[in-house]
């Protein structure tokens, strides 16, 4: 995976909650479809560390950010409307 | 701290949020404590059935932190107010209603009018309790849409209004639907129908019959439903009409109609009104007799106005002589027209005639003239001939029987005599007067009364010249006589 075409995900989940579980599962389906191998997942439990959400003022959970490409993106809930996340994120399906 | 900037705005998608927050998207959010930083709170476990609740409840909600900011609003309130969440929260809670705020008291309700986007303000009821939510206090207002409630207050309290109108009524109303269906009725109309027609066509309970020939052409015209379709439909006004059928009132009534219109000035029916104009018709028929009676009363007054005079012309030697004679007649015959007016031409009491006819000549110090008989009520149609019989009689007396001598006395008696026309015998009898010669010929004075007696009243005139006073006896029939009371008048002298 090169880093001009890479899309460096970042989730912010609250332990095992139904949206947070359904929102880690729902991002794998997507990217796995389109874009395979070119993706990357950091998974970030608040209530581990509920510090990071400072980061990027999260204030609903689960929360994705787009980190790369740029400009940063945000998504907010649990990723199960698949079209809304392919926009919210800028990839183009298949 | 190195996560992040603490001088950006931690709502960047406050919008977002709230939206993802309202539609179930997120079951967690990040609260920024002061003094132990951000923590997360969960909103599943006991807050989710709550705020699925709130969500779904048909009242308008919100929550307000302590210093009363709008922090979550339900997607009925957006509804009621027309705003988007998006501008609702954030806003001072006070902010969201017209005029007084209401006072919040845990668990009471409050009345207030609610702002809309566009619109009046709606009146709602408001009521709050205090919640907590992760240590936090909040309050959780409900507000309840008034608006119906009040609509419904204001058609209940038109309906009674209407009601009490109609049982007010001393006319038959009804309203008609637009199909002519009696939908209320006043007590009069269903006193009229002998039942309650409401429910009813209007030409089942009332069949109606023209009341006069005019009308009953109208009337004609229609059928039993077109009529209904024209009372509920079109402005009609002044038919007169009958009720017909067995045991019907017998009455006539004017039958009206006007549309009755709702708040959007449609046409919903019709206000049908059966005026009884029974006691109008008969006045207007009695004025009409009244109007012909006096018309035939006035001509009979010139008529013997003019007879008089000529008689008065005849027999007087001079032109002073006539204006004497007839003014004193003229005088009599306004007197007996004064008692009639005053009578309302029902009749006068004969002793009351004869104590007006006679009055100049009674002096209390003096009792020349005597007045004695039962008591008996004159027709109107006698009071005019015998008034002036009883001048012609008195001026005799004045000039040449008992009244011309200071001794000179007057005794007039009557009685009632018996059979079907039943009859008055009077009996005039002149006392210490001149001494009576029967004279060569009749006078003038003579002739009318006898002509009076026998042509007006359908009487008789004796004359007996009795040396110690002159005696008229006049007898006529005094149909639709009434005694007046058992006892006599009593000797009437005077």
């Amino acid at each position: 995976m090169s880093e001009l075409d890479g899309y460096s995900l970042r989730l912010y989940v609250a332990g095992q909650t139904p949206k947070s579980i359904a929102a880690i599962a729902n991002l794998k389906k997507i990217c796995d479809k389109h874009l395979p191998g070119r993706y990357e997942i950091e998974i970030i439990d608040l209530m581990k560390d509920p510090a990071l959400a400072m980061r990027h003022q999260i204030v609903a959970i689960p929360t994705l950010i787009r980190q790369l490409p740029e400009p940063l993106k945000r998504i907010i809930g649990d990723l199960s409307n698949a079209e809304k996340v392919l926009v919210g994120l800028d990839i183009r399906p298949n | 701290m190195s996560q992040g900037d603490p001088k950006l705005p931690l709502f960047e998608d406050a919008d977002e949020t709230v939206a993802a927050i309202h539609q179930g998207d997120i079951d967690a959010v990040v609260v920024m404590r002061s003094l132990e930083g951000p923590q997360v709170i969960l909103l599943h476990g006991a807050e989710e059935p709550y705020r699925v609740l709130v969500e779904r409840m048909s009242d308008g909600a919100l929550t307000t932190g302590p210093d009363g900011v709008v922090l979550y609003v339900n997607e009925r309130l957006c509804e009621l107010t027309g705003y988007p969440s998006s501008r609702l929260v954030g806003r001072g809670l006070n902010s969201l209603f017209e005029g007084e705020p209401p006072k919040l008291v845990p668990e009471v309700t409050a009345e207030a009018s609610l702002l809309r986007n566009g619109d009046d303000a709606m009146p709602v009821a408001v009521w709050s309790r205090p919640i907590s939510i992760a240590d936090t206090t909040a309050t959780l207002v409900r507000l309840s849409d008034l608006s119906i409630h009040r609509r419904a207050e204001q058609i209940a309290a038109a309906e009674r209004f209407a009601r009490s109108v109609l049982e007010q009524a001393t006319e038959a109303v009804v309203v008609l639907s637009p199909d002519g269906h009696i939908t209320h009725a006043s007590w009069r109309a269903e006193q009229i129908a002998k039942r309650s027609p409401v429910g009813s066509k209007f030409s089942e309970v009332f069949q109606l019959e023209a009341d006069s020939t005019p009308d009953a052409r109208t009337l004609a015209r229609f059928s039993a439903e077109s009529l209904d379709t024209l009372l509920a439909t079109r402005p009609f006004h002044g038919l007169e009409v009958k009720l017909c059928g067995d045991g019907a009132i017998k009455s006539t009534f004017l039958l009206s109609a006007g549309p009755l219109v709702d708040d959007n000035r449609t046409n919903v029916g019709s206000i049908v009104t059966l005026t009884d104009i029974t006691e109008r018709k008969r006045a207007e028929e009695q004025q009409t007799t009244m109007v012909a009676e006096l018309n035939h009363r006035v001509k009979n007054i010139l008529a013997i106005v003019q007879s008089v005079a000529a008689q008065t012309m005849r027999s007087s030697g001079s032109p002073e002589n006539f204006a004497v004679a007839f003014d004193g007649r003229l005088k009599a015959l306004a007197i007996a027209h004064d008692i009639l007016t005053q009578t309302r031409w029902i009749g006068i009491g004969l002793s009351e005639l004869l104590a007006t006819m006679l009055a100049p000549y009674r002096a209390p110090e003096e009792p020349r003239i005597s007045i004695l008989g039962p008591a008996v009520l004159l027709p109107a149609r006698a009071v005019v001939p015998l008034s002036m019989v009883l001048h012609e009689l008195t001026t005799n007396a004045a000039k040449y029987g008992a009244l011309s001598t200071r001794r000179g006395k007057i005794e007039i008696t009557w009685q009632l005599g018996g059979g079907v026309d039943q009859s008055i015998e009077l009996v005039w009898q002149e006392r210490d007067g001149r001494k009576v010669k029967p004279p060569a010929q009749a006078g003038f004075g003579t002739k009318l009364i006898d002509r009076v007696i026998s042509h007006d009243l359908d009487g008789k005139t004796r004359i007996d010249f009795d040396p110690a006073g002159i005696r008229y006896t006049l007898t006529f029939p005094v149909r639709g006589v009434a005694t007046q009371r058992a006892a006599t008048s009593g000797p009437a002298t005077a």
